[in-house]
């Protein structure tokens, strides 16, 4: 397991630290034709520190939750770094990834698919609890029941099957499984994609209260420019499977270097605008 | 073509596969099979020390498999200690009288229940079609046997069909038509229970796929267009509800040759039920596993053939086109 | 839910049936074995309800006695049926002991509600023994073979590979082999001549073991399907072992293949052990199963004249409409 030598300043290391990071897929051609190699992501590099959330930009296919599968190690990587507080995580064999669990979580996009329907609120949100430290039922009920407090999820509602609740409150409940663990740094592929604007703007600014009490990272994948603006410190564009720029999130939608990040930019102002329209129309 | 060949190596990949087990059949018993043999005071100890070192019981185990496989190949499916005789032999008049049976039953099941399939789907709704599903449900519960032995029941009280064989006495004094005659009136009683036994499935099949094809757009199109009932049912809906009645076919195959073991022990009709019957009741392996090769041939050629007819119904399957499984 | 509601009626149905079927002892009036040479083949007892003192609801029967040409009534004595009698002792699921029964007569009067069979046994005492045997066949054997299937259909699904194409090629070719054939073959490898619990428990593994396939496949979908979700990778992220996956998330999605195969197995499974004893292959004499009660009517004199000992295949056919039923009632509980 490699330490991380390069450290950006002796006094503060970065909290997740890639480099290199690289992943392709085979997918068997159409017909008889030989299988075709898809390079989803290569070369990636960037550092996100403690408190701070990057955001990975991209258009679809870019590579972005390749990138977010890889740090999170639901994927293994072909190539590269990924240091987690100095350990080298990305070729880890599956119980040597034991310890870094507590370090590292996701939230998916689509919470009907992410939590199984069958399940209670109560029983998603400990389900980390019991895998890593069985035996102990009623403390980690207890412990569900906070997070659902803390998400603003009320925990009378702990036994009700997944199933009935919102979409809202069931992305809630995906973040307050996420945190049972006490990461450090959260992945949020996409996790605010699938719902309207209200609910959105609900869980953004729940995203920033946690952030601040609990000194979180994260690490926000989106296509949402206006969200990225909101929650992101740093950004990192992606096209093709690479990161074309790179840097603090206002300098970097000021002044778009790479074409792919002015197409983003714009994009975005349009739909702005015609939010603007829309609420000037009503 | 391409289907062609893969369905053919499939087939001779099972066929592989079904002789595997039917040797591992064979080396499970051997020493107490032998030892049987040795008691027979009919069978002399030179052929028992002949048929040891012809199945060379001493090699090692692909060895004994390839000569006992090309024992096979070649028409050799050992020696019946029952009958006294090889088992090939013994086999092959039966196995026609059993092909005879299921050929004629899977005809008739076919030949009645397509007709009754399609014609109920396209009533369905109305109180008839209901009364017949009905009726097919029931069948399709009832289990073959009691379905045998009911016909039986009626059969000899009403004494309108001859019971039991395939020929009657003084059969060698009629003449050709008569002859003929004769068997068929034998086939029958067989027959019918296949049949009823194997009718419900394949109507509620083909009525469940013709609805299906019924309720797609391009028929409601074809309807709108102002294309005549009858026309419309055999031109259009039929060819595309065939693929799935096709791969039925290949299904019921193996259930036809369950039953006409049954229904042939039951009749009496010489197949080849009663004999791997009294075979099995015997312990006389050789018969036995010759009786399940000869099925197994009998089920792969089906299913090929099967494969063969859903190509010509659905020439889509053979350009790749669509996922296969 | 009506649908629900459908379910529930159905499964009451099998109950009233099993429950019959398993206190046989107390439901029969005589025992399985219990013979009345006197009386072979006698038809089934006439309940009368007007007799010498008029009409009264109790019904009764007189003593059958040998005829010319089989049997007539003797109306010298009138046997009312009494309930909740006293008769042979039987044991309860091999454990209780009691000598109740719900109905019976006076001695020396039979009431044989499906006549007798050849040895003067009562055939409706029989048919429920008999029934103990099948449906228990039917239900032990359905329950081996969804057991392999599960088993294999999991461990196909979830690792794929090389293990599900080897294992997949194997269910194929256990699909490709007429069942009643292979059962004659492995029936024919073992001991022709065992103890009667000894053939019982070969008879189910024989049955058993040949169905996996089917429901192995089925089982695999499930397993394929649901691997692939995200809140498995989720569980995965957390750091879930194999097995808690299989345990927490993808087996409980099996469970409904399982049943509705059930539900089509265990009729199909009686069915296989009737048709077995029928040919002396499962379940022998004295024991009673609904296969060998159906074994004298391969006689065809005793089919013409004695209809009554068609009752087991009647009970066959009871037995598969209900599973039937709830098999359908199933079906539609799950496409809603």
């Amino acid at each position: 397991m490699e330490t991380d030598r390069s450290a950006s300043t002796p006094e503060r290391q970065p909290l997740l630290r890639v480099r290199g990071l690289g992943k392709s897929y085979r997918r068997k051609g159409a017909g008889w034709a030989r299988t075709d190699v898809i390079v989803a992501a290569s070369e990636v590099e960037f550092e996100i520190f403690a408190g701070q959330t990057l955001a990975l930009v991209g258009s679809s296919g870019s590579g972005k939750s390749t990138v977010a599968r890889c740090v999170t190690r639901l994927e293994k990587p072909d190539v590269g770094h990924v240091w987690l507080q100095g350990a080298d995580i990305a070729h880890l064999g599956f119980s040597d990834l034991r310890p870094f669990r507590h370090e590292l979580q996701m939230v998916f996009q689509d919470p009907a698919t992410s939590m199984n329907p069958r399940f209670t609120a109560a029983e998603i949100i400990e389900e980390p609890l019991i895998i890593q430290r069985p035996g102990d039922k009623s403390a980690h009920r207890v412990r569900a029941k906070e997070l659902m407090q803390e998400v603003g999820v009320s925990p009378q509602w702990a036994n009700r099957p997944a199933m009935e609740f919102s979409g809202g409150q069931r992305q809630r409940l995906a973040i307050a499984r996420a945190l049972a663990l006490k990461p450090k740094l959260l992945v949020l592929d996409e996790a605010l994609s699938g719902l309207d604007l209200s609910t959105e703007a609900q869980i953004a600014n729940l995203l920033l209260d946690l952030q601040a009490s609990h000194s979180l990272a994260y690490l926000l994948i989106s296509h949402d420019l206006a969200l990225v603006a909101r929650l992101a410190d740093m950004i990192a564009v992606m096209a093709h499977g690479r990161i074309v720029e790179q840097g603090p999130v206002a300098q970097v939608m000021a002044n778009a270097g790479h074409s792919e990040t002015r197409a983003l930019v714009a994009s975005a102002r349009v739909a702005q605008a015609n939010l603007a329209a829309l609420g000037a129309a009503l | 073509m391409k289907y062609a060949a893969r369905r053919a190596l499939r087939a001779v990949v099972l066929l592989f596969g079904v002789s595997v087990l039917c040797f591992l059949f064979t080396e499970m018993a051997p020493g107490s099979f032998f030892d049987e043999m040795r008691l027979n005071p009919q069978i002399s100890p030179e052929t028992i020390s002949g048929l040891r070192a012809r199945y060379g019981l001493d090699q090692p185990l692909l060895v004994r498999y390839s000569r006992w496989l090309t024992s096979v190949v070649n028409g050799d499916l050992g020696f019946s200690v029952a009958y006294n005789s090889p088992v090939a032999p013994l086999l092959w008049s039966r196995a026609l009288n059993t092909l005879l049976l299921t050929t004629t039953a899977m005809l008739l099941t076919w030949l009645m229940g397509v007709p009754l399939g399609v014609w109920s789907a396209a009533y369905r709704g109305r109180w008839l079609d209901r009364v017949v599903e009905a009726g097919n449900s029931l069948l399709i519960s009832i289990p073959e046997i009691v379905i045998a032995l009911a016909l039986l029941a009626l059969a000899v009280r009403s004494r309108v069909v001859p019971i039991g064989g395939m020929i009657s006495i003084g059969h060698e004094d009629l003449s050709g038509a008569g002859k003929v005659n004769d068997i068929l009136r034998h086939l029958l009683l067989p027959t019918a229970i296949l049949v009823l036994a194997g009718i419900a499935i394949v109507i509620r099949h083909v009525r469940a796929s013709v609805v299906e094809v019924l309720d797609a757009p391009f028929v409601r199109a074809g309807r709108g267009l102002g294309i005549g009932r009858t026309r419309l049912l055999f031109r259009h809906v039929l060819p595309v509800a065939a693929s799935p009645a096709i791969s039925l076919f290949g299904f019921s195959i193996a259930s036809l040759l369950s039953g006409s073991l049954l229904v042939e022990i039951i009749t009496g009709w010489p197949g080849l039920g009663p004999l791997l019957l009294d075979a099995t009741l015997a312990r006389d392996v050789y018969l036995v596993i010759g009786g399940i090769i000869v099925s197994a041939v009998f089920m792969i050629a089906g299913n090929f053939i099967a494969d063969l007819m859903l190509l010509v119904a659905d020439p889509r399957i053979g350009t790749g086109g669509l996922n296969e499984e | 839910m009506k649908n629900k509601s459908r379910v529930r009626s159905v499964i009451l149905l099998l109950v009233g049936l099993h429950a019959v079927v398993l206190f046989a002892g107390f439901f029969s009036p005589y025992d399985a074995k219990e013979q009345d040479r006197n009386l072979p083949y006698v038809p089934p007892s006439r309940l009368h309800f007007t007799g010498r003192t008029g009409f009264h609801f109790r019904p009764f029967v007189y003593a059958s006695a040998a005829d010319v040409d089989g049997y007539r009534e003797d109306p010298a004595e009138e046997y009312p049926v009494q309930f909740f009698v006293r008769g042979n002792s039987y044991s309860l699921l091999g454990v209780i002991e009691s000598d109740l029964h719900w109905f019976g007569v006076r001695r020396p009067a039979r009431i044989m509600l499906l006549g007798a069979d050849g040895f003067g046994r009562d055939e409706f005492s029989r048919l429920l023994f008999g029934g103990q045997i099948s449906l228990a066949a039917g239900l032990l054997a359905t329950f081996l073979t969804l057991a392999t299937a599960a088993v294999i259909g999991t461990v196909s699904g979830f690792y794929g590979g090389w293990i599900d194409e080897s294992l997949m090629g194997t269910s194929e070719l256990f699909l490709s082999l007429p069942w009643l054939y292979f059962l004659l073959g492995v029936r024919a490898f073992l001991p022709l001549h065992v103890s009667p619990a000894g053939t019982f428990l070969l008879l189910i593994a024989v049955i058993g073991v040949i169905g996996w396939a089917r429901p192995a496949r089925l089982v695999r979908g499930v397993v394929l399907s649901a691997r692939t979700r995200n809140y498995v990778s989720a569980a995965r992220g957390f750091g879930g072992s194999d097995l808690y996956l299989l345990r927490r998330h993808i087996l409980p999605e099996t469970f409904g293949v399982l049943l509705t195969q059930a539900a089509l197995l265990v009729p199909l499974y009686v069915a296989a052990e009737a048709t077995l004893s029928f040919f002396g292959l499962g379940v022998s004499e004295p024991v009673p199963s609904w296969g060998n009660m159906l074994a004298s009517l391969q006689q065809y004199s005793v089919i013409v004249s004695y209809v009554w000992l068609l009752a087991p295949a009647a009970a066959l056919v009871v037995t598969s409409v209900i599973y039937a039923m709830l098999a359908d009632a199933l079906h539609s509980v799950k496409s809603q």
